[in-house]
């Protein structure tokens, strides 16, 4: 959405993003598809080569879109085993709104439960 | 080989997300390339939370306290902030990797060696960093993106690259 407002604003912007899905369902002017973990747009961290060859393909794309809409996907690996990956990017403490669910879904589970037993008391 | 756009999420989220219903935006802005990259004055513009020095940290007590909201503020990270600076405040990802290097989400330094080598014109004085985590983008879209779009003018902004988180 930022990308936009910025090119209505008269900017020549480039998303890289891990989600060209959603970039293709918005509309984003145009796109660089990565398959990396979220928080890492560039790449691993002190991995100069890695960051600088994602830079270069949203630089090449800026020059070459002719029209708006254009998603690039990368063919870069991530260098880390999937599962670590999976893991690794994600926060040490759940954010508020994970929290929240997952509380819910406890509360739920216990109700459930409690209603079960109730009903099992009353046969 | 195509992106798989919901690799990393666990499952019940990559569903949520999946079936979101989304409005495109039609037409697409499009706003060519007006100059070659050589002589292109370039801006960063991230949603990982990032803040430098003594900005103050996107608000985390707000949004423990309704999960609902995220600070729709942004912070401004000038080209010669260090990396001993950097500050990341996104309570969705784990911010580790941020904190030892900032340009795995905001590449400024990476962008000063293509300036070094006249690869692109230049990179702008600063760049900006927003908190990602907006159910309700109001705020960006009438508030801090224009003014953000206002700042990049007044710095001679060719173009952007952005990353989301």
């Amino acid at each position: 959405m930022l990308a936009q407002i910025f090119e209505a604003t008269g900017f020549s912007t480039v998303l890289v993003t891990n989600m060209p899905y959603w970039a293709e369902k918005m509309g984003t002017p145009r796109t660089i598809g990565v398959e990396f973990p979220y928080g890492h747009m560039l790449g691993t961290p002190g991995n100069r080569e890695m960051q600088m060859a994602v830079i270069r393909e949203a630089l090449s794309l800026l020059e070459d879109a002719q029209k708006p809409g254009v998603i690039r996907e990368l063919d870069i690996e991530w260098p880390q085993p999937f599962d670590e990956a999976k893991r690794d990017w994600q926060p040490a403490e759940p954010s508020p709104i994970v929290a929240m669910m997952l509380e819910q879904r406890r509360k739920a589970a216990q109700q459930a439960h409690a209603g079960g037993e109730a009903g099992s008391t009353q046969s | 080989m195509p992106v798989d756009s919901f690799k990393y999420l666990p499952g019940s989220i990559a569903a949520y997300y999946r079936n979101m219903p989304v409005q495109k935006l039609e037409p697409v802005p499009f706003t060519p390339l007006a100059k070659p990259l050589s002589e292109s004055r370039f801006a960063l513009v991230t949603t990982a939370g990032v803040t430098a020095g003594d900005q103050p940290p996107f608000d985390q007590e707000g949004e423990r306290r309704n999960p609902m909201w995220g600070d729709p503020t942004y912070r401004h990270i000038s080209r010669d902030v260090r990396q001993d600076e950097i500050g990341a405040w996104h309570m969705h990802i784990n911010n580790r990797d941020i904190l030892e290097d900032v340009d795995v989400v905001l590449p400024i330094h990476r962008l000063l060696e293509l300036e070094a080598v006249g690869a692109i014109g230049s990179l702008a004085p600063t760049s900006y960093s927003f908190m990602g985590y907006q159910m309700d983008n109001r705020e960006w879209r009438e508030k801090y993106a224009p003014e953000v779009a206002g700042l990049m003018k007044d710095e001679a902004v060719d173009a952007v690259l952005l990353t989301p988180a």
